[in-house]
């Protein structure tokens, strides 16, 4: 009797993880924030838990964010995108040439998240026609897109001026405040929302689940799983596509170096959120919130002034942090 | 009632730090590995022993981007800062549009920033501390019609198109130059690339071409000094046959300055430069005046000046004496 009331707690314990594991993570963080001290003694946390600070963690959120939602469907399906980085890089400068070149921004927005889009349907399509690994197609992605955004960047930034419409959308103003937040951080909350409701409500989000539970089984269930693998990469390019204006409006430049290993941090998001990379599950909303994670702690750890080998330290603790979570709330299942 | 109350015991505590007189200052380079951003710190912890001197206390963050040249990772570190409302801002810009915004934004919240290094393309900024490229080059140039006896020909190798930087050497060296009638510029419109390797390649195909012609040549920059060495060397006309103004000191080329391969170096002085960043921002933090434009100085390495301490201080800076490690 004692025993399967420990095994309930138990159970219970380890779908509360499952759920609340991420957030879990973030008051663990903020908790740690409340009581380290910088190098000279003295605690920071009166600027980090400021209205002001949280906007600007915010708005370092969302290009990871964003990536992230793509990534979440890619990882729930089995697969993995190594391209996100270069995709994001190559639409930042698409974008800046388009403005450059005197286009609007509503034109320059839908033709750099269509780009994205459309690498994705490549990959995708080379995955799914194929038969070919995931990691292999988009590695080599990785670098083809890296490399054609230098070549129509040639080979160097191209800046946008500072008050173009499209710069506006990551602005912050009023810096004491939380609110009004910029744009980019609206738009991040949105795709998400939406994201979530349609991985979990719609049939193919269920259908992408289905995929990367157990490939065979949802084929012969009826699941067509070429064409769903196809569409989960082009979305997971639109969203990187998005993604690429956000760095865009950033920078206020499209630089073809930037972003390099972002693709790590946005998976480093999606895995802290509760997601397994064997594919079949995965949360959005954990996954911004791993994103919200990751910016909170490099946010913190700068203004507390300690050196950036630290802050890789503790950013790598975690991901490994919550891959053993994960490990270890599977287990139930496999007892 | 509250509020106003509050207020004025803020402002009662701001004086009172005032009259402390004590700051927190982020110095934020575009790297921390490279030996330039090592001196750049030497250089701001020097400022803040002399300034803690004279009375007034400086802590210092110093905090590049978490990856090395990524510009998004340098705004981070900005608006952190911002955010920690630390006195002023001492930055070397990784992109002098990329980080405009960024500064503006620090402005707006109180906190200061004073430029260091590289230009920003911004009206924000306290003031900007670096070297005067053109000066440098300009040295260069009436150098290098020094050791030619005012009289031959020159090559200008570039470096890269839209360096910033290095297209004000290039234009000084030529400014320089122009004021030597006897001395021709045969060639002065090919680019490097932007390394060694590259360097080393546009360095041979143009001496293919100018070898027989030529007797002095200027590379603005150290990569470009390395190869052009390396091309001069394989064709037997280094060690002085062919004159060599390089410019920055890295350990190859001052390995070839000592050699004999590279007649002199145009030196920058990244030490100063990141001590006078730090003391502009104390002195502007203070309410005194400070110049927009801070020239951090250039000298002109020679095998026979080398071994002065003052020299000797710019091509093997005194980091040990400032950083523990």
């Amino acid at each position: 009797m004692a025993n399967e009331d420990m095994g309930g707690i138990k159970a219970q314990l380890r779908r509360w993880v499952q759920v609340g594991g991420p957030f879990l993570g973030l008051v663990l963080v903020c908790l740690f924030f409340a009581f380290a001290r910088d190098e000279f003694g003295e605690p920071a946390r009166e600027s980090i838990f400021k209205a002001g600070n949280l906007k600007i963690v915010l708005v370092q959120t969302v290009v990871v964010g964003i990536g992230a939602l793509g990534m979440t469907l890619v990882i729930v399906s089995g697969g993995i995108d190594l391209s996100a980085g270069s995709m994001v890089a190559f639409c930042s400068v698409l974008g800046a040439r388009m403005i450059v070149g005197g286009s609007s921004p509503g034109v320059v927005v839908a033709v750099a998240v269509l780009a994205g889009a459309g690498i994705g349907l490549i990959n995708g399509g080379a995955i799914a026609a194929f038969r070919l690994l995931p990691f292999i197609v988009t590695l080599g992605s990785m670098s083809i897109v890296r490399g054609a955004g230098k070549w129509l960047g040639k080979n160097q930034a191209t800046s946008i001026p500072n008050d173009s419409g499209i710069a506006m959308v990551m602005k912050v103003t009023s810096p004491e405040t939380l609110f009004p937040l910029p744009h980019g951080v609206w738009i991040m909350l949105a795709l998400a929302a939406i994201t979530a409701v349609g991985l979990r409500q719609s049939i193919f989000g269920r259908h992408i689940v289905a995929v990367g539970s157990n490939e065979s089984t949802a084929r012969l269930c009826g699941v067509r799983v070429r064409s769903v693998k196809v569409a989960v990469y082009a979305l997971a390019g639109l969203f990187f596509g998005i993604a690429g204006v956000m760095q865009l409006a950033r920078l206020t430049q499209g630089d073809p170096t930037v972003a390099v290993g972002l693709e790590l941090d946005i998976i480093a998001a999606v895995v802290i959120g509760g997601a397994s990379l064997s594919g079949g599950s995965g949360s959005i909303l954990g996954a911004i919130v791993g994103a919200l994670l990751m910016a909170l702690l490099r946010n913190g750890t700068s203004q507390l002034g300690w050196a950036n080998y630290v802050q890789e330290i503790i950013i790598g603790s975690v991901i490994v942090l919550a891959v053993g979570l994960d490990k270890w709330r599977q287990g139930r299942g496999r007892v | 009632m509250k509020s106003p109350l509050l207020a004025a015991l803020a402002l009662c505590c701001a004086l009172m730090a005032r009259a402390a007189d004590s700051y927190t200052l982020a110095v934020i380079p575009k790297g921390t590995t490279h030996e330039f951003w090592k001196s750049i710190h030497a250089g701001a912890v020097k400022a803040q022993r002399e300034l803690e001197k004279e009375g007034t206390k400086v802590r210092l963050f110093w905090k590049g981007p978490l990856r090395e040249d990524d510009r998004d990772q340098q705004i981070q570190v900005v608006e952190n800062f911002t955010s920690r409302r630390v006195s002023g801002i001492v930055l070397a810009p990784l992109d002098s549009q990329a980080l405009v915004n960024p500064v503006a934004s620090a402005k707006q919240s109180g906190v200061p920033t004073v430029v260091i290094d590289s230009d920003l393309k911004s009206d924000k900024q306290i003031s900007f501390v670096a070297t005067d490229n053109f000066k440098g080059g300009q040295m260069g140039g009436d150098h290098l019609a020094k050791l030619m006896g005012d009289k031959g020909s020159v090559l200008l190798l570039r470096y890269q198109v839209g360096s910033a930087s290095t297209e004000a050497r290039e234009a000084g060296f030529l400014d320089a130059i122009s004021k030597h009638p006897e001395i021709k510029v045969i060639s002065a419109d090919q680019y490097s690339g932007a390394t060694r390797e590259l360097a080393y390649q546009a360095a041979q195909n143009l001496l293919n071409r100018y070898g027989s012609k030529v007797q002095g040549v200027f590379c603005p920059c150290e990569a470009v000094t390395v190869g052009m060495t390396k091309a001069l060397q394989d064709r037997g006309l280094a060690a002085g046959k062919v004159k060599v103004v390089g410019f920055d000191a890295g350990e190859q080329s001052v390995k070839d300055l000592k050699g004999g391969d590279v007649q002199a170096l145009v030196v920058q002085n990244p030490v100063h430069m990141g001590y006078l960043g730090v003391i502009t921002m104390v002195r502007h933090l203070q309410g005194k005046p400070v110049e927009k434009r801070v020239d951090t100085g250039v000298s002109v390495a020679t095998r026979d000046n080398m071994k002065q301490p003052e020299i000797d201080q710019l091509l093997n800076p005194p980091l040990k004496q400032y950083l523990d490690e």
